[in-house]
């Protein structure tokens, strides 16, 4: 076993939480997705009409519900897993190389996970009584091309992201993460204030999906090597 | 000699603060050298430089000749696991068992499992529920089933119950008979792991004050007490490295061999005479009187 494969493995050797939990959480969100729905109907909504549909398409639980747990893993997986990684004689490159493919493999995971029960959501018309969980705006609306490029890519995007706070945390402390946040805050509102006049309405009209991808790899990829250099300097104590 | 470990003027700061401070030694292959010296005198550090889990700000490190700084080759060689280890949230004993021997080419599962046996250590509660004892105990656990050509036991002693450290004490000269390595030992414990030791390196304060054979350590000093008076006049003819007076008695522990010369001087003046231990030593140069570098032949540049 090569290094990065071990420190992949370091990861998933705690199988319940980059396997169980998430899958707790998804079913979560949809037994809270059909008390809504319920509620909605017994409110007097019309399931199946076109209202209804519109309505139950923009529910973002399944993206969002998980964003906070994906973030918090991301944090986990560098923060308190660094210093047993170093102790068990890991090198720091072979160790965020290892977390990233970890990273990955989670992504992928819940990628397949939502498109196997896309797939029951839609051969179910809607779980037989309307409730859409799976096949909403936010996830390509019952396209799968869509659905597992955005959730892979959602996901590995939360977790590297995480990573480089837990990563800010273990390089300095504290204040870390809060110069953390604070920099990508301003860096992302300077940003903004520069691309805003730049955004005409062809450009709006011109809009493709692959850009926001392209945007998720270049987030991953300088989130990764970010991460490289906190930790290059990172110390234990 | 083969000196598996080296340092040349390592030096590690932390800000304004040198954690560490001009430190120069070199440990033979095959060694068991305990690291001795007060809280803070920088043990820790020089262990943590050695593993490669950190780097001096200035001067070298040296392990089996290589830097060992993001070196996978060396740091597969090496163990340490520091006596406030941290691990993985909800990490449990399966998980640490379960994940040593990717990391660690020597491992030997028997050993973990005998060890696991034979300190208790509790399978079901999560690592961070384990009491100080327990976690020592899984420290021991990984130091010394990955059969590590340097190994790192830093305070392995913590927390243990006197059966426990007995164990250890067994299990430990058993492995390295059985499997020798170079070993470094951090304690407090002197006492009960100085029959462990054939070097010795002391720290004070960042710095390396006295390293030696364990051997020539014991005819390092001498220890008299009695009367302040009498006890004055018989370290007059020896550097004092540390002084301790109640009312009218004192003991000091001064540099010099216990010799018939040295007997009969303390029977004249009535005083006690007795070697130092390493234990005095510790104390006498941990009482910050005593902050020269005293290198002896053995660990030393």
């Amino acid at each position: 076993m090569n290094s990065i494969q071990a420190a992949t493995r370091l990861h998933l050797t705690k199988k319940n939480m980059t396997f169980g939990v998430p899958l707790q959480i998804v079913g979560l969100i949809a037994v809270i997705s059909a008390l809504i729905v319920l509620i909605i109907w017994r409110a007097g909504g019309t399931p199946g009409s076109e209202e209804w549909i519109d309505g139950a398409r923009s529910n973002g639980g399944m993206v969002f519900g998980l964003l906070g747990f994906l973030v918090y893993m991301g944090v986990q997986s560098i923060a308190t897993t660094f210093p047993f990684a170093l102790t068990l004689g890991s090198t720091r490159k072979a160790f965020v190389a290892g977390t990233l493919v970890w990273a990955a493999v989670t992504s992928a995971y819940l990628a397949l996970i939502y498109a196997v029960l896309l797939l029951v959501e839609l051969a179910t018309d809607h779980w037989f009584v309307g409730i859409y969980i799976f096949d909403v705006y936010y996830l390509g609306t019952g396209n799968l091309l869509i659905l597992l490029p955005t959730v892979f890519l959602g996901s590995l995007g939360a977790l590297t992201i995480g990573a480089l706070f837990g990563a800010s945390w273990a390089r300095f402390g504290n204040r870390g993460p809060i110069f953390l946040g604070a920099g990508l805050a301003i860096v992302l509102l300077g940003l903004l204030a520069l691309v805003i006049p730049l955004i005409t309405g062809s450009v709006l009209a011109d809009f493709r999906l692959w850009w926001l991808a392209a945007a998720a790899v270049v987030i991953i990829a300088v989130s990764a090597v970010m991460t490289l250099q906190l930790l290059r300097s990172a110390v234990v104590r | 000699m083969t000196h598996a470990i080296e340092l040349l003027s390592a030096t590690r700061s932390f800000r304004s603060d040198d954690a560490v401070q001009d430190v120069t030694l070199a440990v033979p292959e095959g060694a068991i050298c305990g690291v001795l010296g007060r809280n803070g005198a920088g043990k820790t550090t020089v262990m943590s430089l050695i593993s490669g889990q950190d780097r001096p700000t200035t001067g070298r490190v040296l392990v089996d000749g290589e830097d060992p700084f993001e070196n996978e080759a060396v740091l597969s060689r090496i163990s340490f696991v520091r006596d406030n280890q941290r691990y993985p949230d909800d990490y449990f004993l399966h998980h640490v068992l379960g994940i040593a021997p990717a990391f660690a080419p020597y491992w030997d599962g028997e050993l973990a499992a005998e060890l696991v046996e034979r300190f208790r250590l509790p399978r079901k509660p999560a690592i961070r529920k384990f009491s100080r004892g327990q976690l020592s105990a899984v420290a021991i656990v990984l130091g010394l089933a990955s059969r590590s050509p340097i190994t790192l036991l830093d305070e392995p002693y913590l927390g243990l119950d006197a059966t426990a450290r007995g164990l250890f004490h067994d299990i430990l000269l058993r492995d390295l008979g059985l499997y020798p390595r170079t070993l470094l030992l951090s304690t407090h414990l002197i006492d009960e792991s100085e029959s462990l030791f054939d070097h010795i390196v002391l720290m004070d304060r960042g710095r390396v004050v006295l390293r030696t054979e364990a051997e020539e350590a014991r005819h390092l000093a001498m220890c008299v007490s009695g009367v302040a008076d009498a006890v004055q006049a018989f370290a007059a003819d020896y550097p004092v490295l540390y002084s301790h007076s109640i009312g009218g008695l004192q003991t000091s522990t001064v540099t010099g061999r216990l010799d018939d010369d040295a007997r009969s001087r303390a029977a004249t003046l009535g005083v006690r005479v007795k070697g130092a231990s390493l234990q005095d030593l510790a104390v006498a140069y941990g009482s910050g009187d005593a902050l020269q570098d005293s290198s002896k032949e053995g660990i030393s540049a």
